[in-house]
């Protein structure tokens, strides 16, 4: 019975009634997008599952993407969460970033092997990336794309440092709401992004690190980079390519 | 036959394995050695063999009554067969960009086929006969039931799958494809 009233799950935003938290809430889209996909809505769905048993994940297809998409709205206020709660159990702003950025790690990992399933499941002979050029590419569009529905905007090659490269979004997602104060000027949340980014290097065997700094222009002032120091077995393993 | 999967987390822990005995028939890929050799000498040699691999299968020889070559059936015998291919494995997948590297390694009657999920798990497939098409689609389906465990948030890429649902959909798929 629980599952015909999905607002349920959204009501702890106005405890009082049930019945005015759905009407201040009402819109219908957003029923659905804070529903649960795998809840089902439909009584013809209901009755193909016996009683008792509990929907499961690998019931699921992983193909579907258009109804699971997450509202903007709904992950900028759980992000803002996130970084208050991590804020609290840290000492400085290194350890908040640190923090940011395991946070976006075990995303990141989850993202790399999911996107390469909808990409290559299907195709005869699945790739991985093995050169580190593409696999940046694939980051800069693919990742960026699937995790924020948007390529970023440039990669940069490091002049001073050849294991340093770095992508750069103008308005990054993450931070859209989230302004700064000014002691701690340092702090740039886009290091859960930089956590997605090392995951995914580490994955396709590229081991890296990543940081992530705020580096605004006067029309974008959220402008953020995320610099990637490659680790010296990567550019070893390059040459070899080259050669 | 039979099939021997396990699969290996980016730090070669092993998380997952299956032995699968299949009720298709032995497509017949006998060692040339050992067809070669009287039949006095193989059990002789298998002897030897398996004194070197450090197996105990002269139960093998005195149940079965048939004798199998280096005691290849033992649990700890697969395995050594499975870890030794994962040096082979490693220096594929730096050089190979195609996720499913079909017989990568020969020992004795087993030939290990591996796939590799842009992930860096390790999925080693240890089999008798030859069935290139049979074993990539199993390792697809493997694969697409490993992703939905990873989106798991409690799953981390080195937590053992002990999911039962899991176990049943591998062996499901196993039957159909092995």
């Amino acid at each position: 019975m629980a599952y015909t009233q999905p607002h349920s799950r959204v009501s702890v935003l106005s405890t009082s009634s049930q019945s005015s938290s759905v009407e201040h809430l009402s819109p219908a889209a957003s029923s659905t997008r804070f529903s649960l996909p795998s809840i089902p809505t439909t009584p013809g769905v209901l009755t193909q599952r016996p009683a008792g048993v509990r929907p499961n994940i690998y019931d699921r297809n992983l193909n579907k993407t258009r109804i699971t998409e997450v509202s903007g709205a709904a992950f900028t206020f759980l992000f803002s969460e996130i970084v208050q709660y991590t804020q609290k159990r840290v000492s400085g702003i290194n350890d908040l970033e640190r923090r940011l950025n395991t946070l976006g790690y075990r995303i990141g990992s989850r993202v790399l092997e999911l996107m390469a399933w909808r990409a290559e499941a299907a195709s005869k002979a699945p790739k991985r990336e093995i050169r580190f050029l593409p696999a940046l590419m694939s980051i800069h569009t693919q990742v960026w794309r699937a995790v924020f529905g948007k390529p970023a905007d440039a990669i940069e090659k490091s002049v001073e440092n050849a294991d340093e490269y770095m992508i750069v979004d103008n308005d990054p997602l993450v931070e859209r709401y989230i302004s700064v104060p000014k002691d701690m000027s340092q702090l740039s949340c886009s290091s859960f992004t930089a956590g997605i980014v090392e995951a995914v290097l580490d994955g396709l065997g590229f081991p890296a690190r990543v940081t992530a700094h705020n580096t605004p222009l006067p029309q974008f002032p959220s402008r953020t980079t995320i610099l990637i120091k490659l680790e010296k077995s990567v550019l070893e393993r390059e040459e070899i390519f080259k050669g | 036959m039979s099939h021997h999967l396990f699969l290996l987390s980016p730090s070669d822990t092993p998380l997952y394995s299956l032995t699968h005995h299949s009720s298709k028939p032995v497509a017949n890929v006998s060692s040339p050695l050992s067809s070669n050799l009287p039949n006095w000498s193989t059990s002789a040699f298998a002897g030897t063999l398996t004194a070197l691999s450090g197996a105990s299968s002269s139960a093998h020889q005195t149940s079965s009554g048939a004798v199998r070559m280096g005691g290849g059936q033992d649990r700890h015998v697969i395995q050594m067969i499975a870890n030794a291919s994962l040096d082979v494995i490693e220096d594929l997948m730096k050089s190979q960009s195609t996720m499913f590297l079909k017989s990568v390694d020969k020992f004795n009657e087993w030939t290990v086929s591996a796939f590799i999920t842009p992930g860096n798990m390790k999925f080693v497939l240890l089999h008798e006969g030859k069935n290139d098409d049979g074993i990539k689609a199993f390792f697809t389906d493997v694969w697409e039931l490993y992703v939905k465990t990873m989106l798991n948030p409690f799953h981390t890429a080195h937590t053992p799958i002990r999911s039962t649902v899991f176990d049943a959909r591998v062996r499901a798929s196993a039957k159909k494809y092995l």
